[in-house]
């Protein structure tokens, strides 16, 4: 009950949608209904899940990151060539590798954010380009088939937490990448909910100056909210790798906006200070529902972008109007 | 009354910046449980000398003791330990985040723990609303709040520290004279739990009335410790700006009985009704009332930004209509609006740039493009005749004081030169030594033959500069003193009591 006095306007909206949808798909195309798709559909949201929570962690401080793929991709690619060239077979290594780079990588950010005191979206889209071009001369881009990836990503791949049988016989089950994604989420709610730290990170997004007053020091701050988003891309990346099976490291580049928009869509709000990890969580279930499942109504994956668009721009109109009844009552004219 | 303990003794106090004294050989003693006033006007270094104080910044020279100890050269983290608090004007509360979290923000960065316990938080702020005798919703947002409420927040948020000096840095302009009173019930309060308070103020208004003692600060320099019973409003003016203010009365000369603004019966809904008045060439009306008596909207309404429900506008007696603001500007009405920063200037642009943003038609060269030219020469000239001080017409208008910026925005409806001219509270938040000279302006306009409205909440520049003056309450006009009645010797008396009547009024309403 106190859970549900806490959903807000955003998240019934969504949930409202998601709902709606599922039960249009459901009653063109019963096979919709079943573990395979939710299986299916946990499975290709990890990764965006995980980046998610680092996304909504910077948007809350009042930042923006956009090379959080370059990061993740920088930083699998990379654990992936060293495990391969080094024989590395052990699970822990390798996440280990890609996460200190992932972390690097975000200290990275945060160091020019600091010293530059620019708008983070300018920094971080520029070090999206330095890094994965550093990454390109350092480590190449060569495609990694999947007979040629080490045996630990094959298991990730393949490996099932509980599997059962479909209606036709076939194997399904639901893939160990839950395991990682259900601890991202916790420890970003964790963080953002029950820490000084995430206090500050909601403070410092509201208004900085004030933050900085009541005695945060928000450089360092900074420095755990982007090293927290590296530390996820870092996480994500060898997901992303086990869960493709075979990797062209370009691939992942210009997927950030999309992960952003899913946080925009969860209600975090633009400017900082505000987002909800369940919101965040519907934003991303959403995109995956088009993503996945349009074919169930014989359209094709092509109408995703457009349905994400219109759910996205809907939201945003909503909120312009709210603000802008309330602006005149406070004769405030923003047109 | 004041105990006998000092909290902060303050001894020949010098602070210079780069080539600038800003505070020389200021002593200041600060009592438990004493409510002082800083007084001074804008830039005469008050509020260097808060920082001092509040470990902000360090003093060049001189000695500080606080609670008995000497700290000279103390850090804000010394001073907030020493129970020193200090409540921006800003008030640096945070807008999306909860009450609670507001009130026990400090309190939690201070302790450090590195892990929060919501049911904590909520003790936290709940004991410090107690405090104070509020009730506010714990789980509400900063930005539901009125100012009022929010600025409860922040005193509340610095008893968490166990406050026991409490600066306020202009706590009362943003309020309603209702919230004023109950901020000033709850400073009294405070008072009696023996926290010493100092506001900060370059107004002469009710913090004055609760005041122990007051301090006036003129460019860097101490003039001297007042008892507050024993100084008035005039000498306080005196010593603030070093001369003296008196403000001329003004008295209409204009023959012509001609009206150049009428206004009939106009209504809007929830804003004001069955509003008519009718102003003439050479007029000074004003409109006064509460926060919140419609006048605003009102104004607005006649500026063509607040579409009315009924009624007639006219203007030299043609019926007209006014959609928009260019309409408005096309009729020759100009507005300077309450909320200069957000609804007159632009901040981030120069002195020119804002002076001339309402004739830039009368700037525009045969294709189109603006005569920077003759923009830049009107600019100097309006820098000039209203002596605002700036370095040059290039200066962006957010690094000006507030008096400087009020009048670039009076300049640049001058440029326009309208034959009505409406001015919403021109001087909050305004030095005196400003206001005088907007005041001077006022008047100067009117006695050249523009008809002027004048919405103020003091009742004194309404008697100083207006000819005619309508009173407000919830949207309706309740009475209008005419030119004779303004003429005698009580009016200000009259006025006062009928808006405080209102007050009474308007607070049965509201329970």
């Amino acid at each position: 009950m106190k859970f549900l006095k806490k959903i807000d306007k955003t998240q019934r909206f969504l949930i409202v949608i998601i709902a709606v949808y599922c039960i249009v798909v459901a009653s063109r195309n019963s096979a919709f209904l079943s573990l395979s798709t939710l299986f299916a559909l946990i499975r290709s949201a990890a990764g965006t899940t995980i980046l998610s929570m680092g996304v909504l962690m910077v948007m809350i401080s009042g930042g923006i990151d956009v090379s959080f793929p370059a990061i993740a991709i920088f930083g699998g690619y990379t654990s992936l060539r060293v495990c391969m060239a080094q024989g590395i077979t052990n699970m822990f290594l390798t996440f280990l590798i890609s996460i200190a780079i992932g972390i690097l990588l975000g200290f990275g950010n945060a160091i020019l954010v600091n010293i530059l005191k620019l708008e983070p979206f300018i920094i971080t889209l520029s070090t999206a380009s330095v890094y994965f071009g550093l990454m390109t001369i350092l480590v190449g881009t060569k495609n990694v088939g999947a007979t040629d990836l080490p045996p630990q990503f094959r298991t990730l791949s393949s490996l099932k937490l509980i599997t059962t049988t479909n209606q036709y016989g076939g194997k399904i089950g639901l893939s160990v990448f839950i395991i990682p994604v259900v601890l991202c989420i916790v420890l970003t709610w964790f963080i953002l909910r029950k820490t000084l730290i995430g206090k500050g990170i909601f403070a410092m997004g509201c208004n900085t100056e004030a933050a900085r007053r009541a005695g945060f020091n928000v450089n360092l701050l900074r420095f755990f909210i982007y090293g927290y988003a590296g530390f996820l891309g870092g996480v994500m990346g060898i997901i992303y790798i086990a869960g493709t099976n075979s990797v062209n490291p370009v691939s992942l580049v210009g997927t950030e906006m999309s992960v952003i928009a899913c946080v925009v869509i969860g209600g975090a709000s633009p400017s900082g200070g505000y987002g909800t990890i369940f919101g965040t969580i519907l934003g991303v279930i959403l995109y995956y529902l088009f993503n996945q499942t349009l074919v169930y109504l014989g359209l094709s994956a092509s109408w995703q972008d457009f349905f994400m668009g219109i759910v996205l721009l809907f939201s945003l109109i909503t909120t312009s109007w709210q603000r802008r009844v309330q602006n005149r009552k406070n004769f405030i004219y923003t047109e | 009354m004041a105990g006998t303990n000092n909290i902060v003794v303050a001894e020949h106090i010098c602070k210079s910046y780069v080539g600038v004294q800003a505070l020389s050989d200021v002593s200041i003693t600060i009592k438990e449980g004493e409510i002082k006033c800083l007084a001074g006007e804008n830039g005469c270094g008050k509020s260097t000398f808060v920082k001092i104080i509040a470990g902000v910044e360090n003093a060049t020279s001189g000695t500080i003791r606080i609670n008995g100890r000497e700290m000279t050269k103390h850090s804000a983290k010394d001073a907030i330990n020493e129970g020193i608090q200090v409540i921006f004007q800003d008030l640096s509360l945070f807008g999306a985040m909860s009450v609670a979290e507001n009130i026990a923000m400090n309190k939690l960065v201070k302790e450090g723990k590195p892990l929060t316990n919501d049911r904590e938080i909520k003790r936290i702020a709940k004991e410090a609303l107690d405090l104070i005798g509020v009730d506010i919703p714990l789980d509400a947002q900063i930005q539901e709040l009125s100012i009022a409420n929010r600025q409860l927040i922040a005193i509340c948020r610095a008893l968490t520290l166990d406050a026991k000096l409490l600066f306020m840095d202009e706590p009362t302009t943003a309020l309603t004279k209702n919230e004023v009173d109950r901020l000033l019930e709850i400073v009294l309060g405070l008072k009696a739990r023996n926290i010493a308070i100092v506001f900060i103020s370059h107004k002469l208004d009710e913090v004055m009335r609760i005041a122990d003692s007051i301090t006036v600060i003129r460019d860097g320099h101490k003039i001297g410790d007042f008892d507050a019973a024993e100084i008035d409003a005039a000498k306080l003016a005196y010593y603030m700006t070093g001369r003296q203010v008196d403000y001329q009365h003004y008295h209409r000369d204009d023959a012509a009985e001609a009206s150049l603004l009428e206004v009939r019966n106009l209504t809007k809904k929830g804003n004001y009704e069955d509003i008519s008045l009718n102003l003439r060439k050479g007029d000074i009306l004003g409109l006064t009332g509460l926060l919140g008596a419609g006048r605003t909207e009102l104004a607005f309404s006649i500026f063509g930004m607040n579409r009315p429900d009924s009624g007639e506008i006219f203007v030299e007696g043609k019926k007209v209509t006014i959609n928009d603001p260019d309409d408005a500007i096309d009729l020759g009405i100009g507005l300077v609006p309450e909320e200069r920063a957000t609804q007159g200037l632009f901040l981030s642009k120069s002195v020119n740039e804002n002076v001339a943003a309402a004739i830039l038609k009368r700037l525009k060269g045969f294709m189109g493009n603006i005569n920077s030219g003759k923009s830049r020469d009107l600019a100097k000239e309006a820098i000039g005749q209203f002596r605002i001080k700036v370095y040059d017409e290039d200066t962006v208008v957010s690094t000006l004081s507030g008096g400087n910026q009020q009048k670039a925005l009076i300049a640049r409806w001058a440029a326009s030169k309208p034959k009505i001219f409406i001015l919403d509270t021109p001087t909050v938040g305004i030095d005196i030594g400003s206001k005088a000279e907007i005041y001077e302006y006022i008047q100067k306009f009117a006695a050249e033959g523009m008809g002027i409205i004048l919405i103020s909440d003091e009742v004194e520049e309404i008697v100083a500069n207006c000819n005619r003056v309508i009173v407000m309450f919830n949207g309706r006009k309740v009475k209008e003193y005419t030119e004779e009645e303004m003429l005698s010797p009580d009016i200000k008396e009259q006025i006062n009591s009928l808006v405080e009547s209102g007050k009474t009024a308007g607070k049965e309403e509201a329970s």
